[in-house]
């Protein structure tokens, strides 16, 4: 190593644990070193967080004897991560007796300890995204930060595109004018759109990636099953004894799952079978914080011999010894499951091996999709998406809080963050006079103006009160109202409001691995007792929750399309593929297909219109109601409809002739707006974006709001505005958030532009096998969930595989 | 509309929370709480000063359309003490045509105490043919008309919740729905409403389509 690196303590240190320098750590040094502001994007266990910091300890260590000035922040997007990385840095630091000192700061660090961080700095900071913007709302925010040399910011692909990292940006903006001298170096997971990331944290010339692949590709394979999967549904009821063997062979086996619900369902089967009596546990975001700690620390420790998670396990920090990751249903995206399966064995240099268990017939081809993917080296695409105005709203009293400023200076400022490069004036302008006095048209609250000019020309707030409660109102989480559950004198977690409105006193239900007998509400608490019941009453829904990416479904449609690509798969599969190709036709990769037949649904002939569109579940959703709509109009008598990731089923009372009229993509979007409009989610979307941007507090300072009070004055709040603003900043807000979420409205344009002129339909007598899985799911969704019977659906089914042939 | 039998009278319901005596000529409405939107102002939160105005125009719209000579406002007309004087134009222009048009009948809420204008009366208690209108309902058997608890109730229609304005009808008391547009709710189960609630107490929910009478027997073995 050369004279240059005088990294000696570190050396000394990872020679202890017989540990080295990795090549990339010491690359990310040099080029640093040299000037340049990095991307390091690296799989997960290859020593990134490491290699983020030796920047700067090279130049703190160097540095005898430094100041007590704020030389280093690390920010990542989790307290726990935060945590855990304080204290991974400490080992060294005070191993070697180094000089330096690293403190943490979030939401849950004591008043004391913040005050004495700001009277006397630390040398690093580790903190996230929220507390940094609180700590530059202060009035001494130029001075704390002036010395700032180094800027870490973790996990930066998770941040990147959310209003989080909105946040984040415009405040990586303002500590350019403040320190611009400092040097960044960001730490990403393998994703496809690098160089928006890059640009997101600098915009430097002097600034470039490193990207560390994976020495060994990982190893995927499907689980083979004795029993064979089933044609719909999203559980893997059918595997878990093929699955608990699996657990049984291995040290430390990660189940995911794609919700709470699937957790807990899955965690309950588990249990019926353990009769080895292996130590399994449970983990997602609903859970208690001590009990999720609690796992994770059992994890660490290597106590555990199998965990079932959501997305809750998905970032940082190092789980310990996992040697499998088993994957339930499809993950539904490539990084995602990439990101995943880098939980398994941390070792860099090794081959992490993981399992796909699809929960049905379509994902099964999911998953196949995905390994192949993987093999290639594809990754989903992600769409950059503009800076959020309501995050930009709440920035800006924040900057206020701060100093006072000059408008076109902060505008400047402010185009300078990456998601609002594009911000016009006009909407900038807008966005200011909504933070003064909420924008209204006439100006009524002008007189409680919270900024104005001050006598030097310059935006200042207008009083003491406002900086308190901004302080009290930062960040873009807005959580859903929850409800606590309490056992006796324990919490066990948070369930949302609405799991509750079908509830009456006795009924059960699972969670936190038991099964719990609802007793009463009192307050925001949910009273319950353990039963012996090994059975819950309720059923909650398992279905995924994460649609199907672009990238994916195109590489189903692809799987499917040509015979060569599927000949070879287990009998399950390919019968079923063949009969398709012999009775319909299989689905292309340019164009859609689409079938309709007749059936009987309670004795009536129903006539069904599927179109496999493979646009995932959320735009799928939205074209079925947008074809409903449409086929009303022209007399079809549409009666339901339901859509999975891969295609929708629209029945109804009279036959569809003409399908190109239907999809026809002008009118649809004009249904679409006025539908749009009438939305629970433009609600939500509305509330949030209130919530954000200041219009609401979250609470007041000596009245606590419930979260139901916030929610229904929002409600009423949209519906006078929408009458007498229809434009205004806070509505744009709402409808850009529901285009972009769950109606996907991008990806359906997309869609309806692709398949113009190349519809294939089929005419058909009955029910085609592809169709199979989805009228199923039909008949899951539309039975009364309190009388699911499977031995009910069971019978259904098989009546339904004799007339395709299938059985 | 949905009529309701009070004693030898007719009264009727309409499905935005408006009760008519069409026989006197008279209708009768709740807690309009005009300009509670502004009065966030002040703390720095700035709702959409409209609020006023769509309550004046959804009484106005309504009323327009019957035979009323007389207009009787349970209380808490206004948000505060200084609402008054927070109307805009428009939203005075529209309250001129509601005192212009009708003979209006200021009864004192709660919200409106100390409140002085020097065009309005406000009264205690105003009495028609032994039904007496009241802000708040009393503890006593006499044949009563009120508001001030911004009763909502709910009910289960096929596993899903329905929460709703409502009219609670027991004996000789009637509570009437909160009228205002930014006006919350406490559902008729809450320990405060227990005395003036009954098995038989019935509850009239109002939706936008209509109105749907239910008994609090009926609701209560949902629970």
């Amino acid at each position: 190593m050369s004279d240059n690196f005088k990294l000696q303590p570190i050396q000394n240190w990872l020679k202890k644990n017989n540990w080295f320098f990795y090549d990339h750590q010491l690359e990310t040094l040099n080029q640093s070193i040299n000037g340049y502001d990095i991307l390091l994007i690296a799989p997960t266990g290859g020593g990134k967080t490491l290699a983020g910091f030796l920047p700067s300890l090279h130049d703190l260590i160097n540095n005898n004897s430094p100041e007590n000035k704020l030389h280093t922040l690390y920010i990542s997007p989790l307290k726990a991560l935060t945590i855990d990385v304080h204290r991974n840095l400490t080992n060294p630091i005070e191993d070697q007796n180094l000089d330096i000192r690293v403190e943490t700061r979030t939401g849950d660090t004591s008043s004391y300890k913040k005050n004495r961080q700001k009277n006397v700095p630390p040398h690093m900071l580790m903190t996230t995204p929220e507390s940094l913007a609180l700590l530059l709302a202060d009035i001494k925010a130029k001075e704390y930060f002036k010395s700032l040399r180094y800027l870490i910011i973790d996990e930066i692909h998770s941040l990147v595109n959310t209003k989080r990292g909105d946040l984040l940006s415009l405040n990586l903006s303002r500590l350019d004018t403040i320190s611009p001298n400092c040097k960044r170096i960001g730490l990403s997971a393998t994703i496809k759109n690098k160089n928006s990331i890059l640009n997101f944290l600098s915009q430097k010339k002097k600034s470039k990636i490193i990207n560390i692949q994976e020495k060994s590709s990982p190893k995927i394979e499907i689980l083979e099953t004795e029993n064979r999967v089933p044609w719909s549904g999203h559980m893997a009821s059918y595997a878990i004894t093929d699955i608990y063997k699996k657990i049984k062979r291995s040290s430390m086996t990660i189940l995911f799952v794609n919700t709470r619900a699937q957790a807990e369902l899955v965690f309950n089967k588990l249990w019926h079978e353990n009769e080895n009596n292996l130590k399994i546990a449970i983990h997602h975001g609903s859970l208690e914080k001590e009990i999720r700690r609690k796992v994770e620390s059992l994890m660490s420790l290597g106590k555990l011999d199998c965990v079932v998670a959501t997305s809750s396990l998905d970032l940082g920090i190092d789980w310990g010894k996992v040697d499998l990751v088993v994957q339930i249903g499809s993950p539904k995206g490539i990084a995602r499951f990439l990101q995943r399966i880098g939980r398994s064995n941390h070792r860099f240099d090794e081959p992490s091996k993981a399992l796909l268990v699809p929960s049905n017939r379509f994902e099964y081809l999911e998953c196949i999709s995905t390994i192949a993917s993987i093999k290639a080296n594809l990754l989903d695409e992600v769409k950059d998406k503009d800076g959020s105005l309501d995050v930009l709203a709440q920035h800006i009293l924040g900057v206020a809080c701060s100093n006072p400023f000059q408008i076109d200076e902060l505008y400047l400022q402010i185009k300078k963050a990456w998601p609002y490069r594009g911000l016009k004036k006009q909407n900038f302008k807008e966005v200011l006079e909504f933070v003064r006095n909420g924008g209204y048209s006439l100006k009524h609250y002008e007189q409680y103006a919270k900024i104005d000019l001050n006598k030097n020309n310059l935006y200042a707030i207008k009083n003491r009160n406002i900086r308190n409660k901004y302080r009290l109102n930062v960040g873009t989480i807005v959580e859903a109202y929850m409800l606590k559950v309490k056992l006796g004198n324990r919490t066990l977690g948070q369930v949302e409001e609405w799991f509750i409105e079908g509830l009456n006193e006795g009924d059960t239900f699972l969670f936190s691995g038991r099964v719990l007998e609802y007793q009463s509400i009192t307050n925001n608490n949910i009273i319950v007792r353990s039963t012996n019941n090994s059975h819950p009453k309720i059923p909650s829904y398992a279905g995924g929750r994460l649609p199907l990416t672009s990238e994916l479904s195109f590489q189903v449609r692809k799987l499917i399309s040509k015979k060569e690509y599927w000949k070879n798969f287990p009998n399950q599969i390919s019968d079923w593929l063949k009969l398709q190709f012999k009775f319909s036709a299989l689905p292309s990769t340019e164009g859609l297909l689409v079938e309709t037949f007749p059936r009987h649904i309670k004795n009536k002939k129903r006539y069904f219109l599927i179109c496999y569109t493979f646009e995932g579940r959320n735009a799928n959703q939205t074209l079925g109601f947008l074809i409903s709509k449409k086929m009303q109009r022209m007399g079809y008598k549409p009666i339901s409809f339901v859509a999975t990731d891969y295609a929708l089923a629209v029945w109804s009372m009279n036959e569809v002739e003409n399908i190109n009229i239907i999809l026809n993509e002008d009118i649809m979007l004009d249904d679409l707006y006025e539908w749009l409009e009438e939305t629970p989610l433009l609600k939500k979307n509305f509330r949030d974006a209130a919530i954000i941007s200041g219009l609401i507090e979250r609470t007041i300072p000596g009245h606590k709001k419930t979260g139901k009070q916030v929610m229904f004055s929002s409600d009423l709040i949209f519906n006078v505005l929408k009458k007498h603003e229809p434009n205004h900043i806070l509505l744009q807000v709402a409808r850009n958030d529901s285009y972009r979420g769950l109606i996907d409205l991008d990806r359906l344009g997309d869609f309806l532009k692709r398949i113009k002129n190349n519809i294939v339909h089929k005419k058909l007598d009955r029910i085609s096998p592809l169709a199979v899985p989805l009228v199923l799911e039909i008949n899951r969704q539309t039975i009364d969930k309190s009388e699911v019977d499977e031995y009910f659906l069971e019978e259904l089914e098989n009546e339904i595989l004799s007339e395709v042939g299938l059985n | 509309m949905k009529t309701i039998e009070f004693y030898n009278h007719k009264l009727q319901i309409n499905k935005e929370g408006i009760l008519f005596w069409l026989e006197k000529e008279i209708a009768i409405v709740s807690d309009l709480h005009l300009e509670k939107g502004s009065s966030f102002a002040s703390t720095g939160q700035f709702i959409p000063p409209y609020d006023s105005e769509e309550t004046l125009k959804k009484l106005l719209n309504v009323i327009d359309n019957y035979k009323v000579k007389k207009v009787i406002l349970l209380g808490d007309t206004f948000h505060d003490k200084d609402a008054f004087h927070r109307m805009s134009s428009k939203v005075r222009f529209l309250f001129e045509e509601l005192i212009k048009n009708y003979e209006v009948i200021f009864i004192l809420g709660n919200h409106e105490n100390k409140m002085k204008i020097d065009s309005i009366n406000f009264y205690q208690e105003y009495v028609v043919d032994n039904v007496r209108f009241i802000h708040e309902a009393v503890q006593e058997n006499i044949n009563q008309i009120s508001g001030h608890y911004h009763p909502v109730a709910s009910i289960k229609v096929s596993s899903k919740k329905i929460t709703t304005k409502c009219l609670i009808h027991t004996n000789n008391h009637i509570i009437l729905p909160s009228f205002g547009v930014f006006t919350g709710g406490l559902n008729i189960h809450d320990p405060v409403l227990k005395p003036f609630i009954s098995q038989d107490s019935n509850i009239y929910f109002l939706t936008k389509k209509s109105i749907y009478k239910f008994s609090n027997k009926e609701i209560e073995s949902q629970y």
